[in-house]
């Protein structure tokens, strides 16, 4: 039951890391390649702060989230220069440049070892150290999440953001501010990712460098290509199709020295295949 | 001399990258897509030499091997995904997913086979010195600079002396127009994939024999190869091995003033102001 638990809880914070790379990669076009590091970001800033400082959870989760809209707008910035291709070898680079503080800036993030001991949230006097407590805010938080990312799809930004990745200089001629919109759906994309860093770090109250790697960013975009890219739906059950996975993995007999690698495995065979036989993912559109 | 062997250790280092720079213009210039899977196809040249190395084969012979390994393998990526994908009308964004997807294949299933350890070659004349006009220099390292020398000039042949090479370019600089007049270009991304994946089993052979073997150890060098290619020009060859021995050395030379786990840092830091100031590289108009 704790272990049925514990998967909905991760599932449900990798839905707003689905939804945050499915606005960039899917809805606007950016190929960003770099959104784990901005999850590691809101992760461990979310856990420095609560434990060094006295702030309260909610605070220290929405800090996280406004240094990620920050650092979202930052890194896709290059994106407004160059095109396409450029992009995702700056992308790239970006997340190599993050996993490269994440590893050696002990003095911040513990280095390769990490920050163990990240205190459980409390709110209102309450303690969430219970995954079945947990999976309320977890909840809670992917529902804001679907709920922001629905109505933004049904609002004329939504179709706004669509139109810019059909064709950008239309929409200029058009007199929208493609920057602008470019923009805000960075920042929104950053404040998803921001919030999930926070969640999960005080879930499992523990941030090491290892969560947030070049890998962590390919699971990230195979979860939107397998759940589908531009959809609400696809984004919801790509975590839940994808962190299921290693669950099978495990009745089958494999040798955990090759565990990893053949997790990592599948998933760019599914990749592959997905983009061979089914771009739209199982419910998503035509990428 | 602390500078001075920093500075000859750029050289050589900047040789092997502006290898892999090189093979990777080649492909880029032509295909015009990402190739990412050019990270695993280096680390999976290294690893057949290896293995043929410990089967009983010569040096020479096992290096062979990998090249040809790696030129049918590129080939085979360009036959079996790539091109189908294309004909399928599949955007860049798609073309790149499978790219993404698949060099996590090759470097995943190296590190199944191999484990994720360092593997070492375990050639003792590699670390064997000569002094050559007052600098240390070891076998391998000589043997990179020379294989980076002709490696250049091989491509350069390649490209504007042989009827391939120019029928490259003339796919690079327009498609279309190649199209019609019957160069066919599916053909010339194919051998050009071949060309290209063989060429940079020769860094990937190389690089290890130094630091060891790793499945992973491809993509940081290919970002910083690619860092060359775009910065140097897209399409311009010389462009490509000139910046990747400047981002090279400076690379070692910043080893003076900071600790070098930083170092990718700041490369990848110095490309992004560069992306937003000059987007076209620096030899192009």
């Amino acid at each position: 039951m704790d272990f049925l638990t514990t998967y909905i809880v991760l599932a449900e914070i990798y839905v707003l890391l689905g939804l945050s790379t499915n606005l960039l990669v899917g809805i606007v076009g950016i190929f960003s390649v770099s959104q784990a590091a901005v999850f590691g970001v809101g992760a461990y800033l979310t856990a420095f702060l609560l434990m060094h400082t006295a702030l309260p959870f909610p605070v220290a989760v929405l800090l996280a989230a406004a240094l990620c809209v920050g650092l979202n707008i930052l890194v896709t910035l290059p994106s407004l220069r160059v095109s396409g291709d450029y992009f995702v070898v700056t992308s790239f680079g970006i997340q190599l440049l993050a996993t490269a503080v994440f590893t050696n800036w002990t003095g911040g993030t513990g280095g390769a070892n990490g920050l163990p001991g990240v205190p459980a949230p409390m709110i209102l006097g309450h303690e969430f150290l219970e995954p079945t407590e947990f999976i309320a805010l977890t909840t809670i938080g992917m529902g804001l999440g679907c709920l922001c990312f629905w109505l933004m799809m049904r609002a004329p930004f939504g179709a706004l953001l669509r139109a810019i990745r059909e064709d950008e200089l239309a929409v200029a001629a058009l007199g929208k501010s493609v920057l602008g919109a470019k923009v805000s759906a960075a920042a929104l994309a950053g404040a998803f990712a921001g919030s999930a860093g926070g969640l999960y770090a005080t879930f499992l109250s523990f941030v090491d460098p290892s969560s947030f790697d070049l890998d962590a960013s390919i699971f990230l975009l195979t979860m939107v290509v397998v759940g589908g890219a531009r959809t609400l739906a696809g984004s919801v059950l790509g975590p839940f199709v994808l962190l299921a996975l290693p669950q099978i993995l495990a009745l089958i007999d494999i040798p955990t020295s090759i565990a990893a690698a053949a997790r990592q495995l599948i998933y760019g065979l599914l990749l592959i295949v997905f983009m061979l036989f089914r771009p739209q993912g199982l419910l998503g559109e035509k990428l | 001399m602390l500078w001075l062997n920093l500075l000859l250790n750029g050289l050589v280092w900047g040789c092997a990258l502006g290898m892999v720079a090189v093979s990777f213009s080649l492909i880029f210039a032509t295909t015009r897509f990402f190739h990412v899977a050019h990270a695993a196809v280096y680390g999976l040249g290294g690893y057949v030499a290896w293995s043929a190395l410990k089967h009983g084969l010569p040096e020479w012979a096992a290096l062979l091997v990998g090249i040809v390994a790696c030129g049918a393998v590129g080939a085979l990526i360009q036959k079996l995904l790539y091109e189908r994908l294309d004909r399928s009308g599949a955007t860049h964004l798609v073309i790149l997913i499978a790219s993404l997807g698949l060099s996590a294949v090759i470097q995943n299933s190296l590190a199944a086979v191999y484990t994720s350890n360092v593997l070492q070659y375990g050639l003792p004349w590699g670390n064997r010195t000569t002094v050559i006009g007052g600098a240390l220099l070891t076998n391998t390292q000589m043997l990179t600079v020379g294989f980076g020398i002709l490696s250049y000039l091989g491509a350069m042949w390649f490209a504007h002396r042989t009827v391939l090479g120019k029928r490259m370019r003339a796919v690079a600089s327009n498609p279309f127009l190649a199209e019609i007049t019957r160069l066919q270009p599916r053909q010339v991304h194919i051998a050009v994939m071949a060309i290209g994946s063989a060429l940079v089993c020769i860094p990937g052979v190389l690089v290890p024999l130094d630091l060891g073997l790793q499945p992973f150890g491809g993509v940081p060098i290919l970002l910083t190869a690619t860092i060359a290619v775009i910065a140097g020009g897209v399409g311009s060859i010389s462009g490509a091995f000139v910046l990747a021995l400047v981002i090279a050395v400076l690379q070692n030379l910043s080893l003076l003033v900071m600790p070098g786990e930083w170092s990718i840092g700041i490369t990848f830091g110095i490309f992004v102001i560069f992306m937003l100031f000059r987007p076209r590289g620096l030899f192009t108009g």
